[in-house]
């Protein structure tokens, strides 16, 4: 396995998951790789994220 | 009366003012159709044969009284296994939940057993309405009525499966990705993903928070319209309810489509993904349908699948991941292999890959809007393939995740998948519908019309 995505697999506490199923810690990583890849994040720096900012009552 | 189990909603309602039937004798001849049907299809988890018998005889008591509650009174209806009802388990079919009882009804059961509606019991779903079709469950998945060697769609297994082969007429399920759209679509029923916030999700498991929608499943547009309308409205202590009047969502039904503009997007279905000969076909034939009921239908342009896709996935893995970290990290074998799978790669993502799929999603949402100001409703393919086989986990891999329900997840549109043909091979064909923002009155009208003009709703899988 991918030294990187042993160190990030242990650091979100998958010791386990990665002692037992490495297949899926392996491929999960991969997959997150791709889809976020996949994302064109805007290049507008003011551009604001959904669901909207909306301050209500308790701020 | 013959055929109880084929008979909708709308029909049963009707019968039960007319006194020609009454609840008893329909929650009877269903529990005797589940009884012989369901070793075959697995579409329960639990079934409740005892709770509903209760139900429908207050129904049939007070309904002879003149309480009649609506048109849902004396109704069955079955919930997929992540919807809470009280005192009963709510597994998300899963080795994780196996023992969870619910506490208390989630809003949509109480606006049912409010109605009078009977709760026949909870359905099979994929593992935590992600991880499915899966074998290494505590319970078997649910299968195809049209074809039992073959896989009902998901998540929403269960719901699809039970009403297309006239378990019940009525099934809610649960939509994140596509997952009522999916089994409306492999089973040839109506299911609709209502506007986001239009539905409370407020004692529904989450999957993925800014995602998940509860949507009607049936086996005609009246019927979808009229569940909405008893599960619809503003919920307070669900964060992302809306605080909408809309209602009376069959008040439109029979309008046809005459003043109607229909944007078709052949670029998902042609380009983007290409589509199965066969749906292709069938999506033509619908466009031609709407067309000569008189829709203007024009071609639309929208941003690509697998940019919706990819941001679909960024936001639903970043959100179950931190719903079921603390599960992942202690009992990663109490998963089946596919959620396992599903649910992991949130692990791997950054709060920049999240926030950056939320601030890209913005403009996609924008993008639909544009689309929407310049036509009334959407056309577009539901799944580019009729349902795998269950024993093919690989064609199931490669088929899955070719859809176009998960763009109108990402903008919160409501969207309606519905029958629109049969393979050669015996199988359902399916188109969607996309409306404007709690304009799923608009959406339903347009299904309607295409069911008036067409006999797909009136097609029976052989296994009824």
């Amino acid at each position: 396995m991918d030294p990187i995505v042993e160190a990030l697999a242990r650091a979100a506490g998958l010791e386990k998951a990665l002692a037992d199923h490495p297949d899926d810690v392996a491929a999960a990583a991969a997959q997150a790789l791709n889809n976020a890849g996949a994302v064109k994040v805007p290049t507008n720096p003011a551009a604001e994220p959904w669901p909207p900012m909306r301050a209500g009552v308790g701020l | 009366m013959s055929d109880l189990h084929w008979l909708s909603a709308a029909e049963a309602s009707r019968a039960f003012a007319a006194r020609t039937l009454s609840p008893v004798e329909l929650t009877t001849a269903l529990l005797h159709r589940i009884e012989a049907l369901n070793p075959k299809l697995h579409a329960f988890i639990r079934l409740d044969a005892e709770a509903a018998m209760d139900a429908a005889r207050a129904a049939e008591k007070d309904i002879a009284a003149g309480r009649i509650r609506g048109p849902l009174h004396g109704v069955p209806i079955g919930l997929k296994d992540i919807i809470d009802v009280a005192g009963l388990p709510t597994t998300a079919h899963s080795q994780i939940l196996v023992d969870n009882i619910a506490k208390a009804d989630a809003v949509v059961t109480a606006k049912l057993k409010q109605a009078g509606a009977v709760i026949l019991g909870k359905l099979s779903t994929h593992e935590f309405a992600i991880g499915g079709p899966s074998f290494d469950l505590p319970f078997p998945p649910a299968r195809n009525p049209w074809n039992p060697d073959h896989h009902p769609g998901g998540s929403s297994s269960g719901s699809g499966a039970g009403v297309c082969a006239g378990l019940f007429p009525l099934a809610l399920g649960t939509d994140t990705g596509g997952s009522v759209r999916n089994p409306a679509s492999m089973c040839g029923i109506v299911g609709l993903k209502p506007t986001y916030g239009l539905v409370s999700r407020r004692g529904v498991f989450p999957l993925s928070f800014t995602l998940d929608h509860v949507g009607p499943m049936t086996r005609t547009v009246a019927d979808n319209a009229m569940l909405l309308d008893c599960i619809a409205g503003h919920d307070s202590s669900d964060p992302g309810s809306a605080a909408t009047q809309a209602r009376q969502f069959g008040r439109t039904l029979d309008r046809g489509v005459r003043d109607l503009r229909i944007g078709f997007i052949r670029h998902f279905h042609e380009q983007d993904m290409p589509a199965h000969p066969e749906v292709t076909a069938a999506l033509e034939d619908v466009a031609r349908v709407l067309a000569t009921e008189g829709a203007e239908v024009r071609d639309v342009t929208l941003p690509s699948l697998t940019e919706f896709a990819g941001i679909n996935r960024v936001i639903l893995c970043s959100e179950a991941w931190s719903i079921h970290a603390p599960w992942l990290r202690a009992r990663p074998g109490d998963y089946g292999k596919l959620a396992r799978r599903r649910l992991l790669p949130g692990a791997f993502m950054t709060a920049g890959d999240y926030v950056g799929a939320q601030r890209r999603r913005l403009e996609l949402i924008a993008a639909v809007e544009d689309a929407l100001r310049d036509v009334d409703v959407l056309l577009c393919a539901s799944s580019m393939d009729p349902a795998s086989r269950l024993d093919d986990a690989e064609e199931t891999a490669r088929t899955y995740p070719r859809q176009a329900r998960a763009p109108f997840n990402v903008t919160g549109h409501p969207a309606l998948a519905m029958m629109a043909g049969l393979s050669d091979s015996g199988l359902p064909l399916s188109l969607q519908l996309v409306g404007r923002y709690f304009d799923d009155a608009t959406v339903l009208r347009v299904a309607a019309a295409y069911e008036r003009a067409t006999d797909w709703h009136r097609k029976r899988p052989p296994i009824a």
